[in-house]
């Protein structure tokens, strides 16, 4: 059943039966406590990654891997990268694969990467709050394309550490997107140094929100967040 | 990766917000009229995902003397332009826009809150959109796709001290025998009780089908996976069985989370773990019979599918009355909807507060991965993840679509 699943992958497309490649998922929860079936499952989906099979095929392999995918993984998957219809597909597997490769693998995809396919792999760094990616992102902050900017000022709120909330106070966002997300993410990282009993940094990124020229919400915000390090 | 990894962080975010809640101030332009409030008293709206569920939500909140409905947002043309009929014709004018970005409707600094019921995809992303733009919003449940997606939503609504209130009103209105009988000390100190409600959502692989015109597919899919059309994965009906996007797991945890959000809201509120998260949840397999257990810290069980048990059957322990507890209801009038609504008004958190409609999709989301796993978890509840357990924080969150994110 196995081997007639992975038979069914090389012509696999939209709009075939899904069932016939339940014998995988099966085989994916049964090796759960099973660390050799496991290598030897995620080195037959891996192979299937490097052929040439159908969107669809690769789309099934990068869900499989994001649940049993390790370091091994990580090469296929980030050749997938910069493919247009691949990108988010392989970030699906390697956003949540734990090893460390994965995460090197997309800090290491990020310079040759633009447009929406650099914007994934922001927010991926992000999701994984991978403090490694940080100088890399605070150099996006002042990026031509507005949206790259905002992405990485988001995946820096995400991140949280001090150094993200000192890029973000830094930097000086050339449109209302990216703005809204620089002062979300900087209120983010104020959370987390206030929380870390650091009220001195956090104080200086509520004060530059607080003012005048910030919108109604922000402002409470900021001033909430005063309160705080007031210990009020 | 769990974002409230830091208790001490989600203390100051709810403390902060118990500590400067304002009165509202209208930021509407809206005028009045001899029949409606003035605009000082009006709070002005608009809608998002206005098919199906979004359009009870519209007339509800249409038909309101406190709100003026300015807005509607969809990307599909037909209902964008029917709701945008629909609200020209409630005030006799044209003046509602419509919208099929959402973000542009955001935007809009005359908009002071919003109602949410696209598909369950999309629902974290518009709400922390709405919350930074500094909207109070109320979201359809269930609220939350991922584990992860919950406490981002509520650290943004403190963030910003919004008023955001999850959408299901059969919490309190439909299990109301036994609200009554746990809540006045009846049935003791309560032991368990059971919730009966599924199935799981499914993968989806539908054969492509031609994008009907006016149909922004790209929009639809918006963070989920790229996939062709097809009208079966779309569809907004609440079905499950395959018809509909309820029944696939890029959009939806199907049944599971879809009535889950109302079976196990209406199950903590009975007995009363609503501000709670369970620390384990044991799976059992009886000669192919599957269910759960969710044990809570307090010694409590929410049981899921329990054999031979009715829908919210609740075992106490009846020989030792308790004292009553006042039932937590509704503010202002209207259901949940005026609930929502009087809490924009008084800055009060609602009786759907996000934070307890996390909660109560957190059950599903656990139990969805128990059985997806087929195996016991146990649950961290202050840290968001599974202790030690690599396999199933995996299933905490998925990577969104570029350029979505959180």
């Amino acid at each position: 059943m196995l081997d007639q699943a992975f038979e069914t992958l090389k012509t696999y497309d939209w709009g075939t039966d899904r069932n016939l490649l339940n014998p995988i998922d099966e085989a994916i929860v049964a090796s759960q406590a099973d660390p050799a079936a496991r290598r030897g499952l995620e080195g037959r989906l891996v192979a299937v990654l490097k052929t040439d099979v159908t969107r669809a095929a690769k789309d099934f392999v990068c869900r499989a891997l994001m649940i049993l995918g390790t370091a091994d993984s990580v090469p296929a998957l980030a050749a997938l990268l910069a493919e247009p219809e691949q990108s988010h597909m392989a970030r699906y597997a390697l956003e949540r694969i734990t090893a460390p490769e994965a995460a090197q693998a997309m800090r290491d995809a990020l310079p040759k990467l633009d447009g929406q396919m650099k914007i994934g792999v922001i927010g991926s760094l992000g999701a994984r709050r991978d403090v490694a990616s940080v100088p890399a992102l605070a150099a996006l902050l002042g990026d031509t394309d507005t949206a790259i900017a905002r992405s990485a000022a988001l995946a820096l709120g995400a991140i949280g550490t001090p150094a993200a909330a000192k890029a973000l106070m830094r930097t000086k966002p050339t449109s209302a997107e990216a703005a809204s997300a620089v002062t979300d993410a900087a209120l983010d990282c104020a959370e987390g140094l206030l929380a870390a009993g650091k009220s001195v940094e956090a104080l200086a990124v509520y004060k530059r929100f607080a003012g005048e020229d910030q919108p109604k919400h922000v402002r409470l915000a900021a001033t909430r967040g005063m309160l705080a390090c007031a210990g009020k | 990766m769990g974002h409230f990894s830091n208790t001490t962080r989600r203390d100051f975010l709810k403390a902060a917000s118990a500590a400067l809640t304002v009165p509202y101030v209208i930021t509407s332009t809206a005028l009045g009229n001899e029949d409606v409030p003035p605009a000082s008293d009006r709070i002005v709206m608009g809608g998002i995902g206005i098919g199906n569920m979004g359009r009870g939500d519209q007339d509800a909140f249409l038909g309101r003397q406190d709100v003026q409905y300015v807005a509607v947002c969809d990307v599909r043309e037909e209902e964008r332009d029917k709701a945008k009929a629909k609200t020209d014709k409630h005030y006799q004018n044209s003046d509602c826009q419509a919208y099929n970005d959402f973000r542009e409707m955001l935007a809009r600094a005359d908009i002071d809150a919003v109602h949410v019921a696209t598909p369950d995809h999309w629902h974290a992303i518009i709400v922390i959109e709405a919350c930074r733009s500094g909207k109070d919003v109320y979201c359809q449940k269930p609220e939350t796709l991922t584990l992860r997606e919950g406490p981002l939503m509520i650290e943004a609504t403190r963030r910003y001290a919004r008023v955001v209130s999850g959408g299901s009103q059969r919490v309190l209105e439909d299990y109301r025998e036994t609200v009554d009988k746990c809540w006045g000390g009846e049935l003791g100190t309560i032991q368990w009780i059971n919730v009966n409600v599924g199935p799981l959502s499914q993968p989806c692989n539908l054969a492509p089908e031609e994008i009907p015109p006016g149909m922004d597919w790209n929009m639809w899919l918006g963070p989920a996976p790229w996939a062709p059309y097809n009208k079966a994965r779309c569809d907004g009906n609440f079905g499950t069985s395959g018809n509909s996007w309820r029944s696939y797991m890029d959009y939806s945890g199907g049944g599971m989370t879809d009535w889950g959000a109302h079976h196990f809201g209406g199950a903590t509120f009975a007995v009363d773990v609503r501000e709670q998260q369970p620390e384990e949840i044991v799976y059992h397999d009886e000669n192919g019979q599957k269910y759960l257990e969710y044990r809570y810290a307090n010694g409590l069980l929410i049981c899921h599918n329990r054999p031979d048990t009715g829908n919210l059957q609740v075992e106490g322990t009846p020989d030792e009355k308790l004292p009553p507890k006042p039932v937590p209801a509704y503010k202002g009038s209207g259901g949940i909807y005026g609930d929502f609504i009087e809490c924009v008004k008084t800055r009060e958190r609602p009786f759907r507060d996000i934070e307890l409609a996390v909660n109560t999709v957190a059950l599903s989301h656990l139990g969805i991965i128990a059985y997806r796993l087929q195996r016991s978890l146990k649950w961290d509840p202050a840290k968001q993840e599974f202790p030690g357990d690599e396999e199933a924080n995996r299933f905490l969150d998925r990577a969104r679509r570029e350029p979505w994110q959180l």
